[in-house]
């Protein structure tokens, strides 16, 4: 266990590294130069060139990707062109919003897909699988900005129950958190959600037609304990791993949502830092992505040991 | 209205774009009086303290003066920090952090009294070394708005009260440079050393910096500042880029005042007693500007055909929908600067004949770039693109990030591109630049000798009627030869909760809140 989980870490030390050449030198490819966004159409070309030499563009791109990767190591992720913050400071300043909203979505999202995943497939055909069918094609067809904006109409607008915008840190204001986090965790939360719940209904389905499930219940076991034991238990391998994704993805940020809801993220951040070039945030922002997902990745793998006693991960040569 | 008693402070402007000086604007707005005790037209009484919530459309990019050049930290900053002068409504230069200024005869010498009894944030008292610092960290660090002080020789402190600007040559844009907008602030000596300016900001102004985080920003009142202390106890920014999330926080009390309002709700929104709603026009404009360096852009007759060919009030009100008004010049008439000059009208008769008689085979292909950065850029483009079709132009609408929109004009790989310049208070900003031979905005390769001529004397000549008068000629050159094909002013368009006094619109987009008082 121990030997795959270094194998593993081992593995995400290559990949980040590759991830890292990949965004530079997309970053190049690029049109758009950091400097003429931020002088805008003002345009002075002494300005222009000091401020290009102050931030290293000058440089050749291999000496700047070095430069990069070398004060990466020591964990100083440069300053940001845009803000003159440093990197790290940026991240850190937006990473309680995103863990809020991302920790929000994903149990809204598997509050609606468990539920309603087993339910229609308990009862295949049924008025109950027709509602879940339709309303997780509704879930993944309507889009996010839409959804946000009638969810501020009603709740915030009409009914005045929820603000219409803004995050308060939990520490700050437990209620005031709670409060800005429902509209925003259920937006993002009905897409994944309604991605869950397709899962959940196929798996449960496929876990009810298996010889032990008809054994369990010919011996005369419980309806109710031959669907803990026997089905979502099985059902729950495939749930975890596209659960997971669906984790990493909201906490890559949720711009859209992010945006509707002024829920200043870690998607807002590396979207402003895609519009003004700012490389070293952009540069950030998408290890730390990678990050994530790697080791959503590597808790997914783990899990699954639990979840199924019949995978193991023995330091096997 | 007439404001009076005192002098005010923080002012300015800030531009995403442009810049720059003197003039005019703003009769015809929604304006509350400000200085009124308790003032306002007939709404009940304002009650003295509490938090002002003002919800902006964009993020600041950070909050060093000196460096930034986004319109969002500036609005912050204009309550922060403050300039030796500042332009009123009328973009007329008052008094600020200079109580007085002379000016030698020969043009070349400004000398600045300052105002005594004026502290800092951190407490340190405001003295002439602090105005030679704040300056020459702009000029020896060659930060953004270096090129104001193009034309300044040396800065100096004789005493702590007074300071001097020697000039290269006379410069009457010189109060427009150092007090057009915030981005020329006046920060202690040694700031730069002492604190994270970028973080951090330690101004003269009404409203101290307390914290900013990433959902916004949040100032608090300044007992000790020099002109009549805000009345309210602070003020908090936050900042809401949606404009649905922004009107209904306003509509639900959560906020108090925002300028993330659509053109396209302004109608809808005047009749909503749940909102208040200020315009007035503002000192910005918008055109379109051909490659003059490419065939047959660099016809004089193509471009005057487009510009006949061009219906600018269907435009404006494709862009703004109605929220702003049709112009043929820079800018607008309630501006010192404007001259009344529209030669072109819709016509595509004779627009048709112009282009035809430019030589080139018809249709004539132009791409036309416009950035998602402003939208209003992309509704314009497509009616400009509709009415050139009926002239023998067919117009392909190239939609741009502004990152690549930026490189493609700096690139001169472009047939012609709608954009604005924002903030126009001297007409050195929004002329030179842009119309000179050589001018560092000339991205359009307009050349006229004529013109340089004029915009070169203009430049130092300091009988503002006469500079006026030569303004007024070059306008009209600008105008004829289409260097920009001017299409329109947008409106100002603010709103705030009803019963929220003290607050005005402003033509330079300049928000200030050191006079406002909250609704009961």
């Amino acid at each position: 266990m121990t030997g795959y989980v270094l194998r593993r870490l081992w593995q995400s030390a290559v990949v980040l590294l590759g991830v890292s050449v990949l965004v530079f030198a997309i970053m190049q490819l690029v049109p758009g130069d950091p400097i003429r966004l931020a002088l805008g159409t003002r345009f002075d070309p002494d300005t222009y060139e000091a401020l290009r030499a102050r931030s290293g563009l000058d440089d050749s791109v291999p000496v700047q990707y070095v430069n990069w990767i070398t004060s990466a190591l020591t964990g100083d992720l440069g300053v940001s062109f845009r803000s003159g913050e440093t990197v790290t400071s940026l991240i850190i300043e937006r990473l309680p919003a995103t863990l809020s909203l991302a920790g929000g979505a994903i149990l809204v999202a598997i509050l609606i897909a468990v539920p309603l995943g087993t339910l229609s497939a308990l009862r295949p055909r049924s008025p109950v699988d027709w509602f879940a069918t339709l309303s997780s094609q509704a879930g993944l067809s309507v889009p996010d900005f839409w959804l946000g904006i009638m969810f501020i109409l009603i709740f915030a607008g009409t009914l005045g129950w929820l603000p219409s915008a803004g995050y308060t840190p939990l520490f700050e204001d437990p209620l005031g958190w709670a409060q800005h986090l429902l509209l925003p965790a259920v937006t993002a939360g009905v897409g994944s959600g309604s991605i869950l719940t397709r899962f959940v209904r196929s798996s449960v389905l496929e876990a009810i037609g298996q010889d032990h499930v008809r054994t369990a219940r010919a011996k005369g076991m419980r309806a109710g304990d031959v669907l803990r034991w026997h089905v979502l238990r099985n059902a729950l391998v495939p749930f975890v791993t596209v659960g997971g994704v669906q984790l990493a993805y909201l906490l890559s940020g949720v711009v859209i949502v992010e945006y509707v809801f002024a829920y200043q993220g870690l998607g807002q951040l590396a979207f402003q830092a895609v519009q003004s070039r700012d490389y070293p945030v952009l540069q950030g922002a998408v290890l730390l992505f990678a990050v994530i997902f790697l080791v959503i990745n590597l808790i997914v793998d783990l899990t699954y040991a639990r979840l199924d006693p019949r995978i193991s991960y023995r330091s096997s040569r | 209205m007439a404001r009076t008693g005192r002098q005010r402070g923080g002012r300015g402007l800030a531009a995403v774009l442009a810049v720059a000086v003197l003039a005019g604007a703003c009769s015809g707005g929604e304006d509350v009086d400000v200085d009124g005790e308790g003032g306002g037209d007939g709404g009940e009484g304002g009650s003295a303290g509490g938090t002002l919530i003002a919800a902006i459309s964009a993020e600041p990019d950070q909050f060093d003066p000196h460096k930034t050049q986004a319109y969002a930290s500036f609005q912050v900053l204009e309550n922060v920090y403050d300039t030796l002068v500042v332009p009123d409504a009328e973009g007329e230069f008052q008094p600020s952090l200079a109580t007085e200024w002379t000016t030698s005869d020969d043009g070349l010498t400004w000398t600045f009294t300052l105002r005594e009894g004026v502290t800092f944030h951190d407490g340190s008292e405001f003295d002439s070394a602090d105005v030679v610092y704040s300056y020459n960290r702009i000029i020896d660090e060659q930060l953004a708005n270096a090129f104001r002080f193009a034309s300044v020789a040396d800065v100096q402190a004789p005493d702590p009260q007074t300071v001097v600007i020697t000039l290269s040559e006379p410069t009457p844009a010189l109060l427009s440079n150092i007090g057009g907008f915030k981005g020329m602030s006046i920060i202690p000596e040694g700031a730069a050393d002492e604190y994270d300016l970028a973080t951090e900001a330690v101004g003269t102004g009404p409203f101290t910096f307390e914290s900013s985080a990433a959902g916004g920003v949040t100032l608090a009142a300044y007992d000790d500042y020099w002109g009549d202390a805000p009345s309210i106890d602070g003020v908090e920014f936050q900042y809401i880029s949606e404009p649905t999330a922004a009107l209904t926080a306003l509509r639900s009390g959560d906020v108090h005042w925002t300028d993330n309002v659509p053109p396209q709700d302004v109608e809808s929104l005047a009749d909503d007693d749940q909102v208040e709603l200020g315009t007035t026009p503002s000192v910005d404009y918008w055109y379109m500007a051909m490659n003059q360096a490419k065939p047959p852009f660099d016809n004089r007759d193509f471009r005057r055909g487009v510009a006949f060919g061009i219906d600018r009030a269907a435009v404006t009100e494709a862009a703004k929908f109605g929220a702003a008004t049709v112009n043929q010049t820079a800018i607008p008439e309630q501006s010192f600067w404007y001259h009344e000059y529209a030669p072109f009208e819709h016509d595509p008769a004779q627009a048709t004949d112009l282009i035809e008689s430019a030589g080139a085979a018809t249709p004539v292909q132009m791409g036309l770039m416009v950035t998602d950065e402003y939208p209003e850029t992309i509704q314009a483009a497509q009616v400009i693109q509709a009415n050139l079709a009926e002239v023998g132009v067919e117009v392909n609408i190239e939609q741009e990030d502004f990152g690549t929109w930026l490189d493609r004009q700096s690139q001169g790989d472009y047939d012609a591109f709608m954009l604005g310049w924002l903030g126009n208070l001297d007409p050195f900003g929004f002329y030179h630049a842009q119309h000179v031979c050589e001018g560092t905005s000339n991205f359009h390769s307009y050349c006229n000798p004529e013109v340089d001529d004029l915009l070169g004397q203009a430049a130092t000549e300091t009988d503002r009627d006469a500079r006026k008068a030569l303004y007024d000629q070059a306008a009209e050159l600008i105008a004829d030869d289409v260097s920009y094909l001017y299409l329109y002013n947008p409106d100002v368009v603010q709103a705030w909760a009803p019963g929220l006094e003290g607050y005005e619109v402003r033509a330079d987009k300049a928000i200030n809140f050191e006079s406002v008082r909250l609704p009961e």
